[in-house]
């Protein structure tokens, strides 16, 4: 093969978003067209969601298109680090999260709804009790949804 | 203390070629640098680009990145220092408002975040990970979704540390929240870390990173005899014996690291290995697949908008690709850390799917033992782990089953030709591998297998007598001697393959030791057919005949061809056999094979290893025929 045909590829098929948040307010700063490759790595799209903050972009009937993880953010503490580097890293509590935070989400042209969702843990399981991992509508039952704001790209 | 405090000047890409639509792009943004001051902020950016692509896995995956640098100029130099955290009490005019004495501690580091993100993804809308490099001496940094550092010796290390969590999604390995002296963190909690890096678990066969483990190393590797403080032993093993460490995830114990150090645990020692995989999955699905040139690929659609690849890399890494209709495809990963086994044209990855939230992975590793992977969606993938103590023939093919969704039934070749079969059923588990009635298989000969109803399997082989062989298996009268198919020779590395249009009928494909493609049938009524010539086709010197029963009166092939181009023909109940045609101007590797699904009955969704190396993949839809052309099996 030596032609390679890209057509099916369109350019900026993703969505950049910025979001700001103070405490459990998010507002959305901005959302840009982007030609990004988002990949599996990032996408969850049918797992069970773990534990965290997630950005899912949704269709016009409301259906998850696609979901990716918010990473190191939302947190209520900060990491401190040492000069000497034989010391201990530390974290320290913060009385009101704030910052922004930035995902990019694959669906550009389907997407018409973008929901930040937090999931919590799951309940603490008995003793010893490994157990299985909660099927995905458990996980989804589970979710907190923070903001939801319309996908505007123009 | 605004963006009215500066300007940003431009935007330099300091590191990389890759399309930065397929790259892990990192941007570092100027702060507190005065306009004169450029250079300054040139030269740590340059130092960073040092520090970054030497530190291992980076150093490795560097054709994966890119680095820009953006120069802001500030109003003033440096940063906001307050004295109430123990700084000098400077104040100055910044564009990115930095500031230490973040929460009262001077070390910590923090800008606008919003403003940070904004203009970087201004300046380079491809923008991965945000790092502000910021005009101090004074030490200090901080992590989040924009990491910030200073000019201070060993700073940079804070960065790197910082990508561990916001970019590959790495938990903290440190086993204290506040330096080892805080109350409430002797135990984690019961609910596991959703990181790959840390876990609850502390059996071997639910570790998260079981496939690094070896098997000599002790489980728990080490445990913390007082829960009351942290462990602070040195290792009881050699520094990069993957394990079990108990303490980390901020917890003195309950909850365990995989290596002694990491640099998710202390800044200035290496990633540990699990962390190095984990940053290689992030990386890798953004590059194109080297693949080993005539190693089958395996191909499962659980439900009809979604695809999942196996296919495995020029050096043995077992790889993954899959494809939703709404996402498009999510780029090629390493599954589990597996290898697979060279002998022959390669051990392939074979799958099934025995429901739409799970897949079952076979291969034979480089030890040619039998190992198994499985995918869940509650859990996602599992490690590898051994079926069994059989020794598989080099290279050997693993071919799975599932008559139903509670069992599965593999097949492979030992060691010496054996025809080898074990089985796992949800309710028994793994039974122990078994030879099916003496049957030995030709040098490179598969065994391939169907079944036609939930209880009943019908196993097919190249002899060493260059014939092709048959047995089955009933439930109600087990299983059966081998009995040869017709008097057709067949070449001796040659697939049989096999499909049933429907319960009673069996059509097999296979090449002479000529090439030519030859087909046999059975039919619950009429018996064997005769061996017949498809079409006057010939296959390329090795490659296997792809078949797929889109309906039960049609069928579609696929082979490569003696000018090594894909061909197809099909045949149809009321028509018969057409002629060969090419593929979309498709071109594979000598002896390769082209992989076929149709996960709808009017689509057929065609996979190749092409001249390049490369995954190449077309369709064919009923409302359009072919595809233009073919595309690269990558990221979309």
């Amino acid at each position: 093969m030596s032609e390679p045909d890209e057509t099916a590829t369109p350019p900026e098929s993703a969505v950049r978003f910025i979001f700001e948040y103070d405490g459990d307010d998010v507002r959305l700063v901005s959302q840009q067209r982007v030609d990004v490759a988002v990949t599996g790595f990032d996408l969850h799209q049918e797992r069970a969601l773990p534990p965290g903050h997630y950005v899912e972009v949704r269709g016009a009937d409301g259906t998850p298109l696609a979901a990716v993880p918010v990473r190191g953010e939302l947190g209520s503490s900060l990491e401190v680090f040492p000069e000497d580097p034989g010391e201990p890293i530390t974290r320290t509590e913060v009385d009101r999260p704030h910052g922004a935070f930035t995902v990019v989400l694959p669906a550009a042209d389907l997407a018409q709804q973008v929901a930040v969702l937090r999931v919590p843990p799951a309940a603490r399981p008995a003793e010893g009790d490994t157990g299985p991992a909660p099927a995905p509508s458990e996980a989804r039952a589970r979710a907190t949804e923070l903001a939801t704001f319309p996908v505007e790209l123009g | 203390m605004t963006t009215s405090d500066g300007t940003v000047q431009g935007v330099t890409q300091i590191f990389g070629n890759q399309p930065r639509n397929r790259a892990f792009n990192v941007v570092l943004l100027a702060e507190g640098f005065t306009a004169a001051e450029q250079g300054a902020f040139d030269t740590a950016a340059a130092a960073f680009v040092t520090a970054f692509t030497g530190t291992p896995p980076f150093d490795e995956l560097s054709p994966a990145v890119n680095v820009f640098r953006v120069n802001v100029a500030s109003t003033d130099s440096g940063a906001d220092d307050p004295a109430s955290a123990g700084g000098t009490g400077a104040v100055v005019r910044t564009y990115f408002d930095a500031t230490f004495g973040g929460n009262g501690i001077r070390r910590l580091l923090l800008v606008n975040a919003t403003t940070a993100l904004t203009v970087a993804a201004a300046q380079v809308p491809e923008v991965t990970t945000v790092l502000v490099v910021v005009n101090s001496t004074v030490y200090g940094g901080a992590g989040g979704s924009v990491g910030t550092y200073s000019l201070a010796t060993g700073a940079t290390e804070i960065a790197i540390h910082e990508m561990g969590h916001t970019a590959f999604g790495l938990a903290d390995e440190y086993p204290y929240y506040a330096g080892g002296d805080e109350t409430g963190h002797d135990h984690h909690p019961a609910t596991e870390p959703s990181e790959p890096n840390v876990t609850i678990q502390s059996t071997r066969a639910t570790l998260k990173w079981a496939w690094a483990v070896d098997a000599a190393t002790a489980i728990p590797t080490m445990s913390n005899p007082d829960c009351s403080t942290v462990d602070s032993r040195p290792s009881p093993v050699p520094t990069g014996t993957v394990g079990a460490f108990e303490g980390a995830h901020y917890y003195h114990c309950g909850a365990y690291r995989p290596e002694f150090d990491c640099k998710m645990r202390n800044l200035s020692v290496p990633f540990c290995r699990v962390c190095r995989q984990v940053i290689w999955n992030r990386l890798w699905p953004l590059s194109v697949l080297d693949a080993r040139a005539r190693t089958p690929i395996s191909v499962v659609a659980r439900y009809p908008e979604h695809l999942d690849v196996f296919a495995v890399a020029s050096d043995g890494r077992t790889m993954s690709d899959w494809w939703d209709q709404s996402v498009g495809w999510a780029g090629w990963f390493h599954v589990s850390g597996g290898f697979a086994s060279p002998g022959g044209a390669g051990s392939p990855v074979t799958s099934v799917a025995r429901y739409a939230g799970h897949l079952d992975l076979f291969v034979v590793g480089t030890d040619n033992r039998v190992w198994s992977a499985w995918w869940d969606q509650s859990t996602g993938w599992s490690g590898w782990f051994r079926i069994g103590s059989l020794v598989a023939r080099p290279g050997s093919t693993v071919t799975v089953v599932s008559r139903y969704a509670d069992h599965l039934d593999l097949f492979t070749t030992a060691s010496d030709g054996r025809v080898m079969s074990t089985w796992w059923d949800a309710r028994s588990g793994w039974a122990e591998w078994f030879q099916l009635g003496g049957g030995v298989a030709a040098p490179g000969a598969t065994v391939t297998a169907v079944a036609r109803y939930p209880f009943h399997l019908d196993v097919f082989t190249v002899g060493t007598d260059n014939r092709v062989w048959s047995t089955w298996w009933d439930e109600r009268t087990g299983w059966a001697g081998w009995f040869q198919v017709g008097g057709q020779t067949a070449r001796p590395d040659s697939t049989v393959t096999v499909v049933a249009r429907h319960p009673d009928q069996l059509d097999l494909f296979t090449t002479a030791p000529d090439g030519r493609i030859v087909s046999t049938w059975w039919n619950a009524r009429s018996g064997w057919g005769t061996w017949f010539q498809v079409s006057g086709g010939v296959a390329s010197a090795g490659s296997p005949v792809t078949a797929v029963a889109r309906y039960s009166d049609h069928l579609d092939l696929f082979v490569i061809g003696t000018d090594n181009r894909v061909y197809s023909t099909w045949w149809n109940e009321s028509s018969g056999w057409a002629g060969w045609f090419h593929v979309a101007g498709g071109v594979g590797k000598p002896g390769g094979q082209v992989a076929a699904i149709s996960r709808v009955a009017e689509h057929l969704d065609v996979f190749t290893v092409g001249t390049d190396s490369r995954v190449w993949s077309t369709w064919w839809d009923g409302s359009g025929g072919w595809a233009g052309g073919w595309f690269q099996v990558a990221v979309t």
